[in-house]
């Protein structure tokens, strides 16, 4: 997995650089409900049981500000990323208790032909573990400055 | 009824491929310390899935990797790629009984 093939996975449509939500709950609806608007889910409920549970097993909040909620799910056909920005901070429940600005929501299908799952998931922790990338993606406006920031990791 | 049946059986797969990922999670840097609430959550879950249900998942499990599987828009099996009869199809959109592969036998799953 490069960098390159990283960004076919994220979508304008699922690029919400401006997000209400303020608890971890509200910002998992928010991005579900993104996800079922655009038509890449169908079924809301079970996607958010299965965001819940995942953390149930412990969070996704991987630390310096950023989460990254994910799952397979009998309800997906694509894998898909959406990009999710909070000014103000979600309280999440992260590692290191801080509150959560940069939020990647990774949605697996079941089985996927070419097993991109885990090295998409990989390659996100990767890119997401340089402060370099954290800085510029807080400060990144629009999709294409975005997709910029991920090909160039 | 069905519907509900259906929904049950997709989060408990969702879950049991949650529980086969835990290590490769766990790998890649991911807390997951709290492994017994989600076996937990699973056997909660199992005991609301009808019997006969549950049997079928089970012995579908044990042949292949996932036993519910969705259905294309192009109306084929994602299991096996079998394309399934209209007629199946839109009974299958209702969710109003479990229809399994002609093909492969697997649970499937309407997304539209
Ligand atoms: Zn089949």
């Amino acid at each position: 997995m490069n960098n390159e093939e990283l960004t076919n996975y994220f979508d304008e449509q699922l690029f919400l650089p401006d997000l209400m939500a303020t608890s971890k709950d509200e910002l998992f609806v928010e991005l579900v409900d993104q996800f079922v608007k655009v038509k890449y889910l169908k079924n809301r409920d079970i996607v958010l049981e299965m965001l819940r549970q995942r953390e149930n097993l412990g969070s996704t909040g991987i630390g310096k500000n950023v989460a990254i909620p994910h799952g397979r799910t009998t309800s997906a056909q694509d894998i898909m990323i959406a990009f999710g920005k909070s000014r103000q901070g979600i309280e999440y429940d992260a590692i290191d208790n801080k509150p959560v600005h940069l939020i990647f929501m990774i949605i697996a299908p079941p089985q996927d032909q070419s097993n991109m799952y885990l090295p998409i998931l990989g390659k996100m922790v990767e890119i997401l573990n340089k402060a370099k990338n954290r800085n510029k993606l807080l400060e990144a406006e629009t999709y294409s400055e975005f997709i910029e920031i991920i090909s160039r990791g | 009824m069905e519907k509900k049946q259906i929904n049950l059986l997709v989060a408990l797969q969702d879950l049991d491929m949650m529980i086969e990922e835990i290590s490769e999670m766990k790998r890649l840097g991911f807390n997951t310390e709290r492994e017994d609430e989600l076996l937990k959550a699973r056997h909660d879950l199992s005991a609301k899935i009808k019997k006969p249900l549950l049997f079928s998942y089970e012995k579908l499990k044990k042949r292949y990797k996932r036993a519910i599987v969705p259905v294309k828009e192009d109306n084929t099996c994602l299991g096996c790629f079998i394309k399934l009869p209209t007629s199946l199809s839109s009974i299958g959109r209702t969710d109003s009984e479990v229809i399994y592969c002609e093909g492969c036998g697997r649970i499937l799953y309407w997304l539209t």
